[in-house]
């Protein structure tokens, strides 16, 4: 596989920590795309041995807008189904340079370890040192044993090591779209965490080409319905929560979005100093990263001040539990005090309907974000849209909120890109059969 | 095809003792003959590159074009080597830039006595930058016992003149007196007409604090510097850098028993500059070189992959953690010289890239000498990065530190070139002439 690509698939096994090393099937690539098209087709390969696989949307980590995407295709310990985790901010880029298309972890570890992928290398390293630390300090730890603050860190806390239900796989601080318990999956796998990091290069087909089509297409996208609007309060406003913005309003520091994607989706809030400062901050920890906009919503209506919701999110977040879940289940038990919830992350336990039933992760909005998709107003096509839209997403590698956001990004426009990119002559018809196998 | 890619045919030809005139050489038109000595026969060359203490990364820029012209039975050598035999058999010894006093105490008399012996008995040295300086006649300790070449420099002073900008790259104490800069970057220079610098016009190639000369008995000059650019850097005023460096020797050549000397102020070697480069190669095949049998290594299928991954893994390492220093304001003062952290990455990419290409062999030959030897250094290469970026963080990286570092870089490079030009020499034997 010349384009696009590392051409390069590792199979790590767990057990015996033995490492192979495959090309990229370019026949493989012609009939699944990328993205969950091709993970699946892994995940089928190896099923029985349990595996997760990890990679990236065929155009994920190129100039087209909203290329951010990376997929964690696995069986869910919560449902009993193959589903798909999105990998956003920058573990989808990274993931695709770093030097391989693809990874399949199968087995389970005799003892704690660690992934370090870079560069076309996976490396299976002791992980005793980490079992037992949070979030927070995973990330920090495997950043300064390996001497690098851009590696990106898919990491599982405590919660995940003790077989939580709503354990979630975080990246690298912050809260992901894992809403599948692959957290729980981890830590019975005894993988305290996966950390990328790649200094490759991708080749383009037509590389002057694709980026002229990347240009117009960033120029029509950025016209959209979400033209100079950022953060996750204009995310609430758009599914019909408009008192957040003002809600969270006092702590909000910036807004940013993950990798290439017009639209910032996240919101750094400051928990410990007061985001009107203009300076250096004083405080190690300032604040957190809002990324999860149910898990905040949820939380929200527990009653709780923004501050007490974004620092019970702060808990979840080095705990490595899926907030959501935790507000949910909080809602349902009646607890509302902040520090009785932060106390009880790792004992929440009880059936949870934010966790993700179908293919898809539910932590994108389940409609479109936008009117100019030309779906009727009373929602009757919402279900069947949405899950076609994710596909396509999870197959090209867009970030699936954006991809609720802008009818620009147009299945006919991402063929289009594809075929610059690769030279593989992809049809819509290819596109509908990859699309039906991964929504079943 | 490029010009190196032609340099490379010859030598695939050369290298299967196939005799070929020195006027068919690359670039040179087959009925231009200049002398009787035109047909001269060319000969694959055995080159050493010095890389021991006082060189700096410059050496590298050697590998660089030897390797994209096909000059792969190459020999790198530190001082020790030097010192105590390494270079028998050598037609080439190659010195490139850094320290010439670090260079020259490294070495020390027994080095001056092993290297007048080489060239007396045939050999050809190349020297740049600081390997220019080396053998020009000096007073001073260390210096004195490579007085080879009788010239002068135009760029010693006792009284300085202001520096513009970079200071730290400015000068250098000579006794008394400074040697001092006045310009670096790409200058313009012309050829005298001596074979083998006759036939071209004007061409450019990059100063880097090397000699002006002015040469005295015996000793030829090559080419002049004619020129400036619109890339030249201009340390000092317009005036003194015209004084200082115009119409002085670029290059030169003394004759020394029955080898040569030629000494370069810039550095032809730079990949950047092909006709340079072209004039490099032209000198070896005119001086050096003699009929010779090649030898072989044991082939090394599934291990060389073993072993290609284990230096990946550790270089990939080392990178990283590189990438991210370059973004830190550090620089460190090694003997004379001054590096910054974009210079750790000249060796790692070095590595790198050929490490790269080799992945994508089919059948894949690497030897190493010694086992594991190259992921060795390697890690520690890793290692000591790391160590430094937490320094960085706290009170700082000490010289010394930074002196480990890249003796570090400079010995990975080094095993592992090694490895890999006995395997690119091998294959190139095999490989089928197009």
């Amino acid at each position: 596989m010349e384009y696009l690509s590392s051409d390069k698939v590792g199979i790590i096994d767990l057990a015996t920590r033995e490492i192979q090393e495959e090309d990229l099937d370019e026949e493989l690539v012609k009939e699944k795309i990328g993205g969950a098209g091709i993970t699946q087709a892994l995940y089928n390969r190896f099923e029985d041995e349990d595996p997760v696989v990890l990679g990236a949307g065929l155009l994920c980590g190129t100039l087209v807008p909203a290329s951010a995407l990376g997929v964690m295709t696995a069986k869910s310990p919560v449902t009993g189904k193959m589903c798909h985790v999105p990998l956003t901010l920058d573990a989808g880029v990274e993931l695709k340079y770093s030097g391989f298309d693809y990874i399949v972890i199968k087995g389970t570890a005799s003892e704690p370890i660690y992934l370090w992928i870079h560069d076309g290398i996976a490396d299976v390293e002791d992980a005793k040192d980490l079992w037992g630390k949070d979030v927070w300090a995973s990330t920090d730890y495997v950043r300064e044993t390996m001497g690098d603050d851009l590696i990106q860190v898919l990491a599982i806390g405590e919660a995940g090591e003790s077989g939580s239900e709503i354990a979630q796989v975080c990246i690298n601080y912050w809260a992901s779209a894992d809403r599948m318990g692959f957290g729980n999956l981890l830590g019975k796998k005894k993988v305290k965490l996966i950390a990328l990091r790649g200094m490759g290069l991708l080749e383009i087909a037509e590389p002057e080409e694709m980026i002229d089509a990347c240009q117009a297409l960033l120029t029509e996208v950025k016209s959209g319905a979400f033209a100079g609007k950022k953060g996750i309060g204009e995310l609430a406003t758009a599914i019909g929560e408009e008192d957040l913005g003002d809600w969270i309003a006092p702590l909000v520091h910036r807004h940013s979005a993950c990798f290439n994607t017009p639209f910032a989706s996240n919101t750094f809030v400051f928990l410990d100093e007061d985001p009107s400062k203009v300076e250096e901050s004083a405080v190690p920890e300032p604040g957190f990263l809002l990324t999860d906009i149910y898990g905040l919503l949820g939380l929200k209506g527990l009653g709780l001040s923004a501050a007490d919701a974004c620092g019970i999110l702060k808990a979840c977040a080095k705990s490595g539990v899926d907030p959501a879940a935790v507000a949910e289940l909080c809602e349902k038990s009646q607890k509302k005090d902040p520090e009785e919830i932060k106390g009880s992350l790792l004992d929440l336990k009880g059936p949870v309907e934010s966790v993700g039933q179908g293919p898809f992760s539910p932590w994108a909005p389940q409609k479109p974000l936008s009117k100019e998709f030309g779906l009727p107003e009373d929602g009757s096509e919402d279900s069947t849209w949405w899950m076609r839209r994710q596909g396509v997403a999870y197959i090209f590698g867009i970030h699936p909120i954006f991809a609720l956001m802008s009818p620009a990004l147009s299945e006919e426009k991402l063929i289009e890109l594809a075929n610059i990119g690769t030279d593989l002559d992809f049809a819509a018809e290819t596109l509908d059969q990859v699309i039906s196998e991964i929504t079943g | 095809m490029n010009l190196y890619e032609e340099f490379k045919a010859l030598n695939k030809r050369l290298i299967r003792g196939e005799a070929v005139p020195f006027f068919r050489a690359p670039g040179r038109k087959e009925d231009h003959r200049i002398s009787p000595h035109d047909d001269r026969p060319l000969h694959y060359p055995r080159i050493g590159i010095y890389n021991g203490a006082g060189a700096s990364h410059s050496w590298m820029w050697f590998v660089e074009i030897f390797d994209g012209m096909g000059f792969y039975d190459l020999v790198f050598l530190d001082e020790r080597a030097v010192r105590t035999g390494g270079l028998e058999g050598l037609d080439v010894l190659a010195v490139s830039g850094g320290d010439t006093f670090a260079i020259a105490e490294a070495l020390g008399r027994e080095g001056a006595r092993r290297l007048s012996a080489f060239i007396r008995g045939g050999g050809l040295y190349l020297g740049s930058c600081a390997g220019a300086y080396l053998p020009l006649h000096s007073s001073k300790a260390h210096l004195k016992e490579f007085n080879y070449v009788r010239a002068k420099i135009s760029n010693l002073t006792a009284a300085l003149p202001d520096a513009r900008c970079l200071r730290e790259k400015f000068c250098t104490p000579y006794g008394c007196s400074f040697v001092f800069h006045p310009v670096r970057e790409t200058l313009e220079l012309t050829p005298s007409g001596v074979i083998p610098f006759e036939g071209i016009g004007s061409f450019l190639a990059p100063l880097y604090g090397g000699p002006p000369m002015v040469p005295l008995d015996g000793v030829e000059v090559l080419a002049t510097y004619s020129g400036f650019t619109d890339k030249t850097l201009f340390l000092v005023d317009k005036d003194t850098a015209r004084n200082t460096v115009l119409h002085k020797a670029a290059a030169v050549r003394k004759t020394l028993g029955a080898g040569h000397l030629y000494l370069f102020g810039p550095h032809f070697e730079h990949p950047g500059f092909p006709i340079a480069n072209q004039l490099l190669a032209e000198v070896i095949y005119w001086e050096a070189g003699r009929e010779r049998p090649l030898g072989r290594t044991d082939e090394k299928g599934p291990q060389a992959r073993t072993l290609l991954r284990n230096v990946k893994r550790e270089v990939s390492n080392a990178r990283i953690v590189a990438a991210g220093l370059e973004t830190m304001p550090v620089q460190w003062k090694i003997g004379n010289k001054v590096y910054d952290p974009t210079k750790i990455r000249v060796f790692l990419e070095a590595v790198w890239k050929r490490l790269r290409r080799l992945e994508r062999r089919k059948a894949l030959r690497l030897v190493e000498t010694q086992e594991n030897r190259t992921v060795v250094s390697a890690a520690r290469v890793a290692s000591i990065l790391r160590d430094m970026r937490r320094d960085m963080k706290g009170e700082g990286v000490s010289p010394q530190k930074a002196a480990e570092l890249f003796r570090a870089l400079n010995q990975t490079c080094t095993f592992f070139l090694e490895s890999y030009f006995s395997a690119e020499l091998e294959r190139f034997m095999e490989e089928p002439l197009e």
